[in-house]
Parts: structure tokens; C-alpha cells; sequence
């Protein structure tokens, strides 16, 4: 016979006996009360869904991605080596041959490679700090998908006070914070306190970051459209898109440098790549639909558009991949939803 | 063998349902629950809570900042009460706050919710009118006997009393039916004996002791303005193998009186509130049960399949939402949720899942969405850890009522306790095993004491646990 539960029982607070909270008390306490807030458990784990599984590949093969040994890491180990080697040799010469040009050129040009190398210490700090932010928002977002599916309470309240966190310096946030954090000292489930933390938080930068994506695609479009010369728009798109991406992260509270950027790059790429190019709600038809009409009022108004739904398209991966948090109350946004002019006649297109 | 007067009733339905399509159709929320589950306080709760624009953060339309205001609109009935929602909420506030009496009659109110659509196009300023309806539960006990004769529900009730739970309680009863002989000439003063013999046994056995819920017909529990009338002057007896009631005899009057019952009583109370509903939500005190033991429990499980099954359950429609409503979501909670630590809740819930499995199979067989919850609409607790003699305990921080016991304490409903009700059960079916009824504390491993209703801030309403997810359930989707 196994042992038996703990019997019911009570104690009144007024008992001198009773150590409660930070009053008074006796002592040797017969019981000691600390009263607590904490929300609630609950059952039955919903699956990830396809949209999520995708972007969580996504973020793997970038922002997270472990570095293992490969022969190009190799390759590119040694050769950054050497050419380290190359420019310390070549600088020491250059002193070296300042000091016996003349001793105060000499000091002048150690205190500029001082300069240098404070500024270099900078800026890989900084490129560290970014990069560990932008990965710290990739795995946030796996890990609300993971506490969401489970319904795990205490993982969400830590999650929600690390979202809180993030948004912390942001003064237009500070209403959405204070619910959110109402919310997690309520009894709410996991499941359910995710929900509000991404309807009153992430809400508003989901439209910020819309407003962006759909800006650039318009920019893009026009541009396409009247630009003389086919190599002036690719420059023109490849520049949008970094400072479309660059934009979005940022909404999102992250910080990307340049690694940062890079890394954030490759797993738009490979969301893309995932996706099949369309992104979630959108139909190839009505992307080839959409092309026709244009492209039969005019053959550069017709890349236009294609060149605006590239950006569009990218935008919408960058967002899926710097959002912290997965799409659960709302729908991720489609092509469609975030740039509709793409779709409309030439005529409303070339007045807007 | 009535197949007319079903015929007759049906039609009425269909015509009451397109009457109400077409004059606005109001969303019926049926709230269902046997006696003492809370249906007033949740009414009155809910109520507070919208219209005085409680921030409900599971509610997504409340969390989106999309409702206007809620208010309350005249009364729809003119022949029913209205729901006395002013006064229940006095008596829930104030220094004597108690928890409403039981309810004695039926009441109605109409709530109406002002709210901006977010799907469409554009803001779009919608209404939902919501119906509730309060009455007594143990009235909820007459709809399974709308399918049942007279000599089949005495078949079962004497059957049911002989039961080890219900023995002791029916002796007088029973013994009084010994000397009784169905085919004697009718005589009121035998069958009023037996009657009032009846009725005591069933008010027994519904005593907080025993906390049994199977115990039709309802109005002998609370009969409301039936008092003494001959339609209550009934009760089983044992007919015997031979199925033909001599006419004259003892046994024809109380099957007469027994249609009437059902033709007067119990049949116009399904037509007028739970024949067209679209929501349900089914209250189930099951702590009381729990308190009492493995018997009660299963009859707890009884009572709740056979009510349940007297409900048009299925998927909606655009026709049937016309001619034949169906209630096509269904919102199984136990209340009470606060009178436990929250880490026990999921134990909680998953009790009342097994208490309502086959009324929950049904539903889902025939496309309703179910979900299972454990909730306070007014939460009278809060939570704490006790750490004593080497333990660390669960506990909850409350003012029990008066009266009350646990672990050898009396409270006088002043004093605040931090209370350790027990553990549940990690697995459902162990607390069904066993015939135990009405068992003392030292026996039961759970003891939920009763705790008085909490102080509130005047205007405000009272903390709840999970009245906004029900509330996101029930009526979420026609706030969208």
C-alpha cells in the first residue's frame, strides 16, 4: 500500500502560530503561508503547425546555425590567417619605416594604428552584441511555438517577460507592456496569455513593419518602371531590399550589423528557398495574373510590379524570420495583403 | 404512443425558431446546470463583467479594445421575471457579502453587446443581443423524463432507491409502499402520503451530506409556484409484472397525474428555454461530489448524461439556424475552480472529462465543438504555499463560511485560512471505485470547504478564473 496524500487541512491566518508572508512571527512557526500569484496549466498539446516548422527551418540554416567543421571553414581560416599576418607585417614595416624617416612621424603613426585597432575592438563588440540579439530573437520565437503547442505555463510567463524585456526601451510599447504583464500575474494559461502577449505587443509592429514592406515595394516598382537603364534598378532593388530587411529587424527589436545581416540574409534565403518563392496565402496564379494584366500595358511596368512583388516577397520572409513570436492569433500576411496595389489595373497603379 | 402530440410540439419548435430568425435573431446561451453549480453567480458575474468593461484578456474582441459597451435591454418575456441581477450583485458586495440564494423561479434578462467588427471591410459598429435565462437546477431533472411513462420512471426511481447509496434514505418511503396495493381504489389520502414520503426522500438525498443528483421529478425539490398543487401529489410505485392499469385504481391516478406533470410541467419549461439554443454551457459542481464520495459522483455522471441528451446538439447551419437550432458548441466547466490551488486544475478538468464522456461523445459525434474547463466566475480565493512539519503545500488563502470544518478547525466565517484542500487523483477513474456515500473527513482524501465571496472594490467587479476563456469560447467567434 502506497503511502497517503497529505491529509486537508487549515490554517487561520490570525493564529499566532501561523508565519505569514513578512509579518511577525513567532520563533519556531508551525506553518509557514507565503502567498503567491501564478497562472494556470492546462492539457491536450496542439501541433506546430507547416507555415511555423518552415520558418523555424529558416532560422536554422541562418540566424542560429551552428558552425561545424567544414573544408571551406578551413580554407577561409587560413587564409584570413595569412592575410592578418600580411597587414600586421605590413604595418609594423610601415611604423618602422616612420621611425627612421623621422621619431615624432613615428609616434604619430602608432598612435593612429592605436586608433585603429580601438576602432576594430568596437565594432566586432558591437557586430557580437547584434548578432547575439538577433539569434536570442530566433530561438524566442521557437520557443513561444514550442510553450504555445504545449500550453506550458511557467515557459510562457518566462517567455512573456523576456518579450516585455525586449520592448522595454520603447516608449510607444509601454501601455501593451503593462497589459501583458497584468495578464502574467493573472491565472491565464499558457496558451492564452502567448495570445494576448501577441495582440497587444506584437500587433503594432506588425504593422509597422507592413507599412514598410509595402513602401519599399512601391519605391521599387516605380523605379523599375521609369528608370532608363535595366543595371540602375538592380542597384536600386539590391540597396532597397538591404534597408528593407535592415528596417524590419530592427522593428522587431533587433540590431543586425553586418555579420548580423548576413546571417539574417541567409535565412530569408532559405525560407524562400522553403516556401517555394510564394509566400503563405498567396496563389501562383494570382501572381501570374497579376503580371499579365501589368505586363500587357506595358513591358517596364510589368517588371515593375514583378520587381515590387520581389520585394515584397523578401520583406514578408525577412518579417516571418525577425519576428519573435509566431503567427497564431493572426494570419501570416500574404503578398496580397501587404502590397494590394501590385494587383490593381496599371491605371490606379500609375496614379498612386 | 404519442406520436401526435410530438408531431404537434415539433412543429411548435420550427415555427418559434423561424419567428425568432426573422424578429433578429438574439444569441440563446443556454446556461445549464443541476442545483447549487453556480448558474447565478456565473449569470450575475458575467454579467458585471461586460457591462462594466472588465479588461478580459482571453476575450479576443475585449483584449482588441472592439467593444464599445454592453448593456441591458427591457425584457424580451413579459410573462417571466426578469433576472434580478441589481440585487445579486448587492449581496455579493458589502461587509455581509453572501452568495445568492438558491434560485426559486425562473428569470430572464437580455444583454446586448455594442462591438466593432474587425474581419470585412472596415470598422463596422455590430450588436449581440445574448438571452440568459436563470432557473432553478433541480428543474433541469424533468427534461429526461419527457421520454419516459410512467411505469418505466417507476421501474427506474424504485430501482435506483434500493441502491447501497440510497437505501437508508428511501426506508420510509419504501416501507410506506409495502402496504400499498397499486390496484386498490384511489385514494388521495394514501397517494399524498406517499407522496410527502417522496419528496422527503429526494430532499435528503440531495442534502450537502449525500450531494446525490439524479433525483426527479425537480419541482418536488423546488416547487416554485406548484406548491401543494395536485400535479405534485404523485410518486413511484411497484406496478407489478402486469402492465394494464385497471382505470379507477390507485395506479391510474398517479400515471394520470404523472402525464400531467409532464404535459403541465416539464414539457412547456423545455419548449420555452432550451429547445432553441446556439451555445451551452454546462455547470457541474463537482467538488460537492467529490466531498461526498464514489457514489455520488456516479450519479453525478447519471444526472448529467441524461440531461444532457434531452439538448439538439450538432453542427449550425444556415437552414437548420432557421428552422431547427442547434446548439453546435458546448462548454463543459466546473465551477468553484478558486476552492482548489490552480496546479490542481488540470486534475479538476480531467475528472469532469470523465464525468461527462458519454455525454461528450454524443456532442462530438454529431459535430458540436466541446471543450472542457475548470472555473470561478467569481474568484474567492487566493494562493499560497504552506510549508509545515517537512511538507510544502498547495494551498488557498480565503475567508471560509461559517460553519464550516476541515482537519478538526471550526471557522466563523471572520477569520482568514489558508487552506490545503487535498490532492486529486492524478488518474479520473480512481475516484469513481467504490459505493461510498456522504463519507466523513477522516475518510475522503479531499475536503473542500465553502469560502464566502471576496471583498471588491465598489464599481468593480469581483477577479475571476477563466470566464473570459469561456466567454472566448461561447460567444468569441460572433464578436470577430
Amino acid at each position: 500500500m502506497s503511502a497517503r496524500p497529505p491529509r486537508p487541512r487549515a490554517f487561520r491566518l490570525d493564529d499566532s502560530r501561523v508565519a505569514v508572508d513578512d509579518q511577525p512571527a513567532p520563533m519556531i512557526p508551525e506553518a509557514i503561508v507565503r502567498s503567491q500569484h501564478d497562472p494556470i496549466p492546462s492539457a491536450a498539446p496542439q501541433p506546430i503547425d507547416e507555415a511555423e516548422l518552415e520558418i523555424e527551418a529558416a532560422q536554422k540554416s541562418g540566424l542560429i546555425a551552428r558552425s561545424g567543421f567544414t573544408f571551406a571553414g578551413l580554407v577561409w581560416t587560413g587564409l584570413g590567417g595569412l592575410l592578418s599576418l600580411g597587414l600586421g607585417l605590413w604595418a609594423t614595416d610601415l611604423i618602422e619605416g616612420l621611425f627612421a624617416k623621422a621619431e615624432s612621424l613615428g609616434i604619430v603613426g602608432v598612435l593612429f594604428g592605436l586608433v585603429f585597432l580601438a576602432g576594430v575592438i568596437g565594432v566586432a563588440a558591437r557586430e557580437t552584441i547584434a548578432v547575439a540579439r538577433q539569434t536570442r530573437i530566433a530561438e524566442m520565437h521557437m520557443a513561444f511555438a514550442a510553450a504555445r503547442a504545449a500550453d506550458d505555463r511557467g515557459a510562457a510567463r518566462r517567455l512573456v517577460s523576456r518579450l516585455v524585456g525586449l520592448y522595454r526601451n520603447r516608449p510607444e510599447t509601454a501601455r501593451a507592456r503593462a497589459e501583458v504583464e497584468e495578464a502574467a500575474r493573472a491565472i491565464i494559461d499558457g496558451r492564452d496569455l502567448i495570445d494576448v502577449a501577441e495582440r497587444a505587443l506584437l500587433r503594432p509592429l506588425d504593422e509597422k513593419a507592413q507599412a514598410e514592406i509595402a513602401a519599399a515595394a512601391r519605391r521599387v516598382s516605380l523605379v523599375t518602371a521609369i528608370s532608363p537603364r535595366a543595371i540602375l534598378d538592380v542597384v536600386f532593388v539590391a540597396a532597397q531590399i538591404i534597408r528593407l530587411v535592415r528596417r524590419i529587424a530592427e522593428v522587431y527589436g533587433g540590431r543586425p550589423g553586418l555579420l548580423g545581416l548576413v546571417k539574417l540574409a541567409r535565412s530569408i534565403g532559405a525560407h524562400i528557398a522553403i516556401t517555394g518563392g510564394m509566400a503563405v496565402g498567396d496563389s501562383v496564379l494570382q501572381q501570374l495574373v497579376g503580371h499579365g494584366i501589368a505586363s500587357r500595358i506595358s513591358a517596364r511596368m510589368g517588371e515593375g510590379v514583378l520587381n515590387g512583388m520581389l520585394t515584397t516577397r523578401v520583406g514578408l520572409s525577412a518579417l516571418a524570420v525577425c519576428r519573435p513570436m509566431p503567427f497564431s492569433v493572426d494570419k501570416p500576411p500574404g503578398v496580397s495583403d501587404v502590397a494590394p496595389f501590385l494587383f490593381t489595373k496599371g491605371e490606379e497603379k500609375a496614379r498612386g | 404512443m404519442s406520436g401526435f402530440s410530438d408531431l404537434v410540439f415539433e412543429a411548435g419548435l420550427v415555427a418559434r425558431s423561424i419567428g425568432d430568425y426573422f424578429s433578429g435573431a438574439a444569441l440563446r446561451l443556454g446556461v445549464t446546470g443541476l442545483s447549487r453549480a453556480g448558474k447565478t453567480v456565473f449569470l450575475t458575474a458575467l454579467i458585471n463583467n461586460l457591462i462594466a468593461g472588465a479588461r478580459l484578456p482571453v476575450l479576443a474582441a475585449s483584449a482588441e479594445g472592439r467593444i464599445v459597451r454592453a448593456r441591458l435591454e427591457p425584457q424580451p418575456d413579459d410573462a417571466v421575471p426578469r433576472f434580478a441581477y441589481e440585487e445579486h450583485l448587492k449581496s455579493l458586495s458589502g461587509p455581509d457579502r453572501r452568495w445568492p440564494a438558491s434560485t426559486s423561479r425562473i428569470a430572464q434578462l437580455r444583454l446586448t453587446i455594442e462591438f466593432e467588427s474587425a474581419s470585412g471591410w472596415g470598422a463596422r459598429r455590430s450588436g449581440l443581443t445574448v438571452d440568459i435565462v436563470d432557473y432553478p437546477g433541480e428543474w433541469l431533472l424533468d427534461l429526461p423524463l419527457l421520454d419516459k411513462t410512467y411505469a418505466e420512471w417507476s421501474r427506474e426511481t424504485l430501482a435506483a432507491s434500493q441502491t447501497p447509496a440510497r437505501a437508508p434514505l428511501a426506508a420510509a418511503w419504501r416501507a410506506a409502499l409495502d402496504g400499498l396495493d397499486p390496484h386498490a381504489h384511489a385514494d388521495e389520502e394514501a397517494a399524498r402520503r406517499v407522496a410527502e414520503l417522496f419528496t422527503a426522500y429526494l430532499k435528503r438525498a440531495r442534502d450537502d451530506v449525500y450531494a446525490l443528483s439524479t433525483l426527479p421529478p425537480g419541482r418536488f425539490l423546488m416547487p416554485g409556484d406548484l406548491a401543494g398543487s395536485p400535479a405534485l401529489t404523485f410518486a413511484p410505485i411497484p406496478l407489478g409484472d402486469d402492465p394494464t392499469i385497471p382505470s379507477g385504481s390507485l395506479a391510474a391516478m398517479m400515471e394520470r397525474r404523472y402525464e400531467a406533470y409532464k404535459s403541465h410541467v416539464a414539457r412547456p419549461f423545455f419548449r420555452d428555454h432550451f429547445a432553441r439554443l446556439d451555445r451551452q454551457i454546462v455547470l457541474v459542481d463537482t467538488l460537492s461530489a467529490l466531498n461526498s464520495g464514489p457514489a455520488a459522483l456516479k450519479d453525478l455522471e447519471n444526472a448529467l448524461t441524461e440531461v444532457m441528451r434531452a439538448f439538439r446538439a450538432g453542427r449550425s447551419s444556415f437552414l437548420a439556424s432557421i428552422f431547427h437550432p442547434r446548439i453546435d458548441r458546448i462548454l463543459f466547466a466546473a465551477t468553484k475552480a478558486d476552492h482548489l490551488h490552480h496546479r490542481s486544475h488540470d486534475r479538476l478538468e480531467a475528472i469532469l472529462r470523465a464525468l461527462t464522456t458519454k455525454a461528450i461523445a454524443r456532442a462530438e459525434g454529431v459535430g458540436a465543438e466541446i471543450d472542457v474547463i475548470a472555473l470561478a466566475a467569481i474568484r474567492a480565493t487566493r494562493e499560497a504555499e504552506i510549508r509545515t512539519g517537512g511538507e510544502t503545500l498547495d494551498a488557498i488563502i480565503g475567508v471560509p463560511e461559517k460553519g464550516e470544518t476541515i482537519g478538526g478547525q471550526v471557522f466563523d466565517g471572520v477569520a482568514e485560512a489558508a487552506v490545503f484542500p487535498g490532492e486529486l487523483p492524478a488518474s479520473p477513474e480512481s475516484i469513481f471505485k467504490g459505493d461510498a456515500i456522504a463519507l466523513p473527513e477522516a475518510d475522503n482524501d479531499w475536503r473542500f470547504v465553502r469560502f464566502r465571496p471576496p471583498l471588491t472594490q465598489p464599481g468593480e467587479p469581483a477577479p475571476q478564473i477563466r470566464l473570459d476563456r469561456a466567454l472566448q469560447f461561447l460567444i468569441g467567434d460572433r464578436l470577430a
